[in-house]
């Protein structure tokens, strides 16, 4: 899946090479982590970077909730001080308000604004303060991006996702440029032209890959405009087949399930596919653990599966009735279940309650899961773990020396 | 008794019985109908005085005072002046009692005050045993005729909200106002959520500097969403995607015939899979089962009450903005995530028509109440939340005739509004409905409404029936709420031991007393300005 993965970023930044584009902008998470753990892929990344860079196309961009790290440098900078990127933020404090000065592209005059995204969706605080009407009174040819959901265009199933409400966006702008919203979809409102989300380029688990294996188009959009835009483009970047079922056991015991499952998945076209398996059901008796995956994806692989991602979170057992989470990534399911926890301690400090609560357990487990780096002996690791975690829980200056 | 009670005596007990307390006043003490007096006892237990009457007494004659009179006009009085004016010539002042008060404990009097017991205004300190601090919820202060004593009276919001509010008044004599001090008395409560229907948006302020409200409370960033198709910075976009919407949604809302009813089904079912069935009958997709003269019907129904149309190009269009086919999904989820949270959601319905505000206010009642039944039915099973935990959830609905009214629910059925009316309590689910016209709600909803709040109300059709209705017997004081000035109210209800009189303070003057209270420089700001600082914006 990696290599399908730069596949789809080489095959992107050769379109916008062949086509040609002036700049390319990316509204965050490039990257899935401040500090990428295969540093193959980032070596792959900056190559293909750089090939875009010496055809004369700067790249710019934003931080995503996954690149932004407080306590270390990031993968972005060190690509920027290679050439290879642009971060367009160029933040000033005045009279308490937060001044973006607009990044200008060289070529095309076009000026470039964004506010970065930071953990726990903390940069709402950014846009509180935010000098919003110089923005509004800037002239000429404006792009503002962003890496935040809007309240107002989030899809029902990510009504828990913490998002900003549209109004905290300056207006006038001829494009926003929205990250972090693995879900394509362009809006307008009044004093927003024009407010697009593309989606992710490719999706590797998740509801994503059921999305794409269920033909949800990927890709990016090239947008065409002078002194405002004149059209949008989305470019569909299809790469890999995809075979995706849904199996209902309802009514079936563990081992019963067990057999249907493998019986299925024996008989489904999957050679040279990317297979997206979803089991789903209530079994009546025997517990979810006794499903064999392992073996499902043995059988998957046997038949010429190129990658297999097989998820039973839709599935529950009547003998065995425990908190029900049904949702589909890993962060969702975790965000939930933080969810249905919450409301059973009761604690005083607005901090540890609510959606603030909520964001902050799940920054802290993403602090404390992160894995080591090859590169990394325990010591630093631990440290960093540390570190990460008191930043999260604002102790950090606690714990100083 | 000491020389500063001695200074404070108004009157002397001379006769009655118990409901009808008479007392001669003290000569320049100038009882107030409405006052408030304490009577105290030889135990030490006191009884608060109410009075609902004044009246003159003398010691003259009727013929006589005429005739004193008659020459005292036509100019043949001369000299002529009365013995010890001040003994013959007096006012009775009748009254009941409506509290007894012993060792700070508050029970209904039962007993009538001793025999020429002299009687004084009341003080601040007659009233400790209204400080519980498990009372947040604010109502104004303790009044006694005109005047304002230094005495805050406030309710326990969760017995308040599940019990229901009605609070009633004609135009202009405080109701709004009384709402928004009530609410931002409850921002930083956590077990309290609040849903406002706002048709006159003036509960949120921030459009301009002369309309204060919410939007200034030091915590609103943290504890208030507002919702308006025209939003200020900082709030949310008043949106509903259309498939949010219902078939039973509108059936209170829309007068609809039985073709039409079963039109709008057949959309429904014919949809039922991507929802579009309100967004097929505005663009006129014709279905064979419903005659064309139907769909046009439904096409001009919700044209006219929902603002929906289709444009030239046969897209769909929403006049007053607050529906969409193709955004706002989590709206309604969303308002309700914030309820479940103990916050304050204002939703600005003052560009909507009244259909389209009592039809997003049907959206979240219904959901919220189906999501409390199976936490309640949940509560207590292994990995489920305890319904105790849950806050309370109170519905601010103005004008509430329009779903309450006994004409309304026999001609559409029970509504949202009034289920929540008859039945929200066991689910903690409570109505604070605000109303110039309580005779048209139906007594059995008006008995559920078990706190009264009744500012100065004219007509006689009104006193009587919120009279009728309250926990208090108010017979008495069917004069006194004919002359209720701007702010001034009586509380009645079933956590008070007697119907408080109150005067609510304007909202502006509220807040300025709220500020000078409050340490403007709390760790709170700091925090806001810390985290503004640009180092640590990436």
């Amino acid at each position: 899946m990696e290599k399908l993965e730069m596949d789809v970023f080489s095959a992107a930044m050769e379109t916008c090479i062949e086509y040609p584009v002036d700049f390319i902008l990316i509204s965050g998470d490039l990257f899935d982590s401040s500090v990428p753990h295969n540093l193959k892929v980032v070596q792959n990344a900056a190559a293909k970077m750089r090939e875009v860079v010496e055809h004369g196309i700067p790249i710019y961009c934003i931080y995503g909730s996954h690149e932004y790290s407080a306590t270390s440098t990031s993968i972005i900078e060190v690509l920027e001080s290679a050439g290879l990127l642009q971060k367009i933020v160029q933040p000033v404090m005045i009279d308490n308000k937060l001044k973006l000065i607009p990044f200008v592209d060289q070529r095309t005059g076009a000026k470039l604004v964004g506010i970065s995204a930071r953990k726990m969706g903390l940069e709402r605080e950014s846009y509180a303060i935010l000098d919003r009407e110089s923005l509004e009174l800037l002239e000429g040819f404006k792009v503002f991006a962003f890496h935040s959901g809007l309240d107002e265009f989030k899809p029902d199933y990510l009504t828990q996702m913490s998002t900003l409400p549209l109004s905290l966006l300056p207006k006038g702008f001829d494009y926003y440029a929205g990250g972090h919203i693995h879900q394509k979809s362009m809006h307008q409102e009044l004093g927003y032209e024009r407010i697009v989300f593309p989606g992710p380029l490719f999706t590797g688990h998740g509801r994503d890959i059921e999305k794409t294996a269920s033909k949800e188009p990927r890709g990016f959009f090239i947008v065409s405009f002078d002194n405002q835009v004149r059209s949008t483009e989305f470019v569909q970047i299809e790469m890999g087949d995809y075979a995706f079922c849904k199996l209902d056991v309802t009514g079936l015991n563990a081992v019963q399930a067990q057999l249907k499952l493998e019986d299925e998945l024996l008989h489904l076209d999957v050679a040279g596919k990317i297979v997206v398996v979803r089991i789903f059901g209530e079994l009546s008796g025997g517990k979810i653990s006794e499903t064999d995956l392992p073996n499902l994806r043995k059988i998957l692989k046997a038949n010429g599966a190129i990658h297999v991602d097989i998820s039973q979170t839709g599935l529950s057992s009547k003998e065995y009735a425990n908190v029900k989470v049904s949702g589909l990534e890993a962060s969702e399911i975790e965000e939930r279940l933080f969810r249905e926890h919450i409301g059973l301690i009761k604690v005083s400090r607005p901090q540890l309650k609510n959606d603030v609560g909520i964001a902050l357990s799940v920054a802290l487990l993403r602090s404390l899961k992160r894995e080591k780096k090859d590169t990394e002996n325990q010591d630093d690791y631990d440290k960093g773990i540390a570190e990460d975690a008191f930043e999260t829980l604002s102790l950090k200056e606690v714990f100083e020396d | 008794m000491s020389h500063t009670e001695e200074l404070d005596i108004v009157g002397q007990v001379i006769s009655g019985k118990i409901g009808q307390i008479f007392v001669r006043e003290k000569a320049g003490a100038e009882i107030e109908l409405g006052n408030l007096l304490v009577a105290q006892s030889e135990d030490g237990s006191s009884l608060i005085l109410q009075v609902h009457g004044l009246s003159y007494g003398s010691q003259i004659p009727p013929p006589v005072r005429e005739l004193a009179a008659g020459r005292q006009l036509e100019g043949q009085a001369g000299s002529l002046s009365y013995y010890d004016p001040n003994i013959r010539n007096y006012t009775i002042a009748e009254m009941r009692a409506v509290a007894k008060i012993s060792e700070s404990v508050v029970s209904i009097p039962k007993t009538l005050p001793g025999f020429f017991s002299l009687v004084r205004h009341v003080n601040e300190e007659d009233f400790n045993f209204l400080n519980d601090p498990q009372n947040t919820v604010y109502l104004g202060k303790v009044r006694s005729g005109s005047k304002t004593l230094n005495v805050d009276v406030k309710l326990n919001g969760q017995e308040l909200f599940t019990h229901h509010v009605l609070i009633s008044a004609t135009t202009g004599r405080g109701k709004s106002n009384l709402v928004k001090i009530l609410l931002w008395s409850i921002v930083d409560d956590d077990d309290l959520g609040v849903l406002v229907l706002d048709p006159h948006d003036e509960y949120f302020g921030g459009r301009d500097e002369k309309l204060q409200g919410l939007s200034q409370h030091p915590s609103a960033s943290r504890k208030v969403r507002y919702y308006s198709v025209n939003p200020t910075v900082g709030s949310s976009t008043l949106m509903i995607n259309l498939k949010s919407v219902m078939p039973w949604h509108l059936e209170s809302i829309f007068s609809l015939t039985q073709a039409q009813h079963e039109g709008m089904y057949e959309y429904y079912f014919k949809h039922l899979n991507d929802k579009q069935w309100i967004k097929a009958i505005v663009k006129g997709e014709s279905l064979g089962s419903v005659q064309p003269i139907t769909l046009n019907s439904l096409q001009r129904k919700f044209r006219t009450i929902l603002g929906l149309d289709k444009d030239e190009n046969g897209e769909l269009i929403c006049y007053n903005r607050a529906f969409s086919d193709a955004s706002g999904e989590a709206t309604v989820s969303e308002i309700i995530k914030n309820l479940e949270e103990g916050k304050i959601v204002i939703i600005d319905t003052s560009r909507l028509s009244d259909a389209a505000e009592l039809l997003i206010g049907s959206l979240v009642i219904r959901d919220i109440v189906f999501k409390y039944q199976k936490y309640r039915a949940e509560s207590g099973l292994k990995g489920k939340p305890r319904f105790e935990d849950k806050p309370v959830i109170s519905i601010v609905l103005e004008e509430a005739p329009r779903v309450l009214a006994s004409d309304t629910l026999e001609q559409y059925g029970d509504n949202a509004y009034s289920t929540v009316a008859r039945e929200g309590r066991k689910f903690k689910i409570g109505l604070l409905a605000v109303t110039q016209l309580t005779s048209v709600i139906p007594p059995t909803i008006l008995a559920n409404l078990n706190t009264k709040i009744i500012f100065g109300n004219e007509m006689a059709s009104e006193r009587r029936a919120v009279i009728n209705s309250a926990a208090q017997d108010l017979t008495e004081d069917y004069v006194t709420i004919g002359s209720l000035d701007r702010g001034e109210a009586i509380v009645s209800s079933i956590f008070t031991k007697f119907a408080i009189p109150i005067k609510v303070p304007l909202f502006d003057n509220f807040l300025k007393e709220f500020s000078s209270n409050r340490n403007l420089n709390s760790s709170e700001d700091k925090h806001a300005i810390r985290d503004a600082d640009p180092k640590i914006i990436p």
